[in-house]
């Protein structure tokens, strides 16, 4: 059986605060899988529970097919990242390493080279209270990996790496999944992953919005529309919603048009004579496709500054 | 019959039997990560330091009129260093699970050895075996100080008091029995501290189980009925017994009695710990 990680019906409640409510999804092998959604959407949480932290008031996460605390020695099932400062600072990041070992039954000379992988064997002597956070962040990568486990699970991996950490990372992530790896990853920022992710769980209010590939999220959040550069924006604007598009200005020299295909819209300027530099179909990013996804589930959100303004 | 036989040597031996497994590995991990933290050596090594110091400097600020039925227990006052060591006891064992709950540790430990209960007893064991070492140092190096400082001040067995010496039998019980009492004392602390989790709420509690029922016990004198109670059933007042090697007819509960009831509080504080980690998220 290939090795998976499956969550059913996950309910967790803390108080008056609903984290979980149903969260519900699959990650598969040999894919890097996202899971994204605004702070408070229960992404930790979700990733608590797998790991049999907290106990879900409903529901259940199994790692092939088995319940966390049932696993032996499970740092070799299924690696994990929670909190990359969660540790001792006066304890060497080797050392850090070395407890973690033996309590798989694992050796140091799998310490030295798991500290190889993830770019840390420099540090590995140097106390880890001293790390950046980015060097944390390989370290708990380090620790993941000591099991050379099937499943991975990160969360929000990226944070406080510098630009050539988020590119050591990334390509890490594909080769983890490129070797058939299990890896799910947790962001809220969905531009991390836009060249990481194969698939992606969206998540918002304890639940999952949207469980997609990355290709089909962006055809989605992307329409039909044809983006337009005119000098004459107003006379457009006119031509264009009589022949019945929708038109939006959405800049001073650029309207967004849907309802009318691009070829369509050159002709009927063409024809009224109306001057434009550039038209071309407008393609969302990952951001856009995800902004509009959880527009809705955003726990805490600044007033737009009109409105702000009134 | 033969077939029998083939059968019963082709099944896989099952030797590893899972749960000495995990409680193997658990005592392995526990074992790196108390060694490789810098304060161990250091608290281990004040543990002794602090228990002898106490010890001598009451040892020589002891004195006793001769001939006034003076009735000092020489190998008690030789071992009053105890009282202050055990604090240093506490907060190692303190240090051993709220240093994780603090620092966010516990999160990697629990995700690598999910049988929460095992990996509090791998905690439990590994404190054991340190301050039974650092102990056995301790309580050796009060009573030499006791034989020699002791003599100093007049308390000899001229005078009528016993010399502080493991030739004698209630001193070679006191002796090993303070060893286990610190030893106790880790375990209790142990249990408190991971039910509490927080540090710093982790020693005030601690020290209160250590220190409000002695201090109460001294002002309970106009309740004797009370004060008869706390004595015989608090966690220290009882444990400490032990020390005692003269007038046992007069004490509130006898030595291994007294260790008995620590013994208890200990293990009880252990199973709600254990029962608590089982039920409360990490």
């Amino acid at each position: 059986m290939e090795a998976t990680i499956e969550v059913t019906g996950l309910r967790k409640r803390f108080g008056a605060t609903l984290a979980l409510d149903g969260m519900s999804f699959t990650v598969q092998p040999g894919q890097v899988t996202g899971f994204v959604g605004p702070n408070g959407a229960g992404k930790t949480t979700t990733m608590r529970v797998i790991l049999g932290l907290d106990a879900p008031d409903a529901g259940r996460a199994l790692i092939d097919g088995r319940p966390y605390p049932k696993l032996q020695r499970p740092l070799s099932r299924i690696g994990a990242l929670l909190d990359a400062a969660a540790l001792q600072p006066g304890r060497t990041g080797r050392n850090h390493l070395l407890w973690l070992a033996h309590s798989q039954g694992l050796s140091g000379r799998r310490v030295d080279e798991v500290l190889e992988q993830a770019g840390l064997a420099s540090a590995a002597r140097r106390k880890a209270g001293g790390y950046s956070l980015g060097m944390r962040q390989r370290l708990g990568i380090a620790a993941a990996m000591l099991g050379d486990p099937p499943v991975l699970i990160l969360d929000e991996p990226f944070n406080g790496m510098d630009p050539e950490g988020i590119v050591w990372m990334r390509g890490f992530l594909r080769s983890l999944a490129a070797e058939g790896r299990a890896v799910l990853v947790s962001s809220h920022l969905m531009s991390e992953l836009q060249d990481t992710a194969d698939h992606l769980v969206v998540a918002g209010r304890g639940k999952v919005i949207a469980d997609a590939t990355v290709a089909d999220l962006i055809a989605a959040a992307s329409g039909d529309r044809v983006l337009l550069r005119t000098s004459g924006r107003t006379e457009a604007m006119t031509v264009l919603a009589h022949a019945g598009a929708t038109v939006a200005a959405t800049g001073r020299d650029t309207l967004t048009i849907s309802g009318l295909p691009a070829e369509r819209v050159v002709a009927l300027l063409s024809e009224a004579g109306v001057p434009f530099s550039e038209v071309s179909a407008h393609r969302a990013s990952l951001e856009e496709a995800y902004m509009e996804l959880t527009r809705d589930a955003v726990e805490f959100r600044a007033r737009p500054a009109e409105e702000a303004a009134q | 019959m033969s077939q029998t036989v083939t059968l019963a040597r082709c099944r896989p031996r099952r030797r590893s039997w899972p749960a000495w497994t995990a409680l193997a590995d658990a005592l392995h991990a526990e074992w790196t990560k108390l060694r490789t933290v810098p304060g161990t050596g250091w608290i281990l090594a004040a543990l002794c330091v602090l228990t002898i110091g106490v010890g001598a400097g009451t040892d020589s600020a002891t004195r006793c009129a001769t001939g006034v039925g003076c009735t000092l227990d020489t190998t008690r006052v030789s071992l009053t260093g105890i009282l202050a060591g055990q604090a240093v006891v506490a907060v190692l064992a303190v240090l051993v699970i709220s240093g994780e709950y603090s620092t966010g540790m516990i999160t990697a430990t629990f995700t690598a050895m999910p049988r929460r209960p095992v990996v509090l007893a791998a905690k439990a064991i590994v404190l054991t075996a340190l301050v039974l070492a650092a102990s056995v140092v301790a309580v050796a190096g009060s009573l030499l100080a006791g034989r020699l400082l002791l003599a100093t001040n007049g308390l000899t067995a001229a005078h009528g008091f016993a010399v502080v010496s493991l030739a004698r039998g209630p001193t070679v019980r006191a002796a090993a029995g303070s060893v286990l009492y610190m030893a106790l004392i880790g375990l209790l602390s142990l249990g408190v501290a991971t039910i509490v989790r927080d540090s710093a709420a982790a020693t005030g509690a601690v020290l209160a189980v250590l220190y409000v029922a002695p201090i109460a016990a001294l002002f309970l004198g106009s309740n004797p009925v009370w004060q008869r109670r706390v004595e015989r059933y608090s966690p220290v007042n009882a444990g400490l017994t032990i020390e005692d090697t003269t007038g046992l007819r007069h004490l509130p509960i006898g030595p291994w009695g007294g260790l008995a009831v620590l013994a208890i509080w200990a293990a009880a504080a252990l199973v709600a710990a254990g029962l608590q980690l089982r039920l409360r998220d990490a």
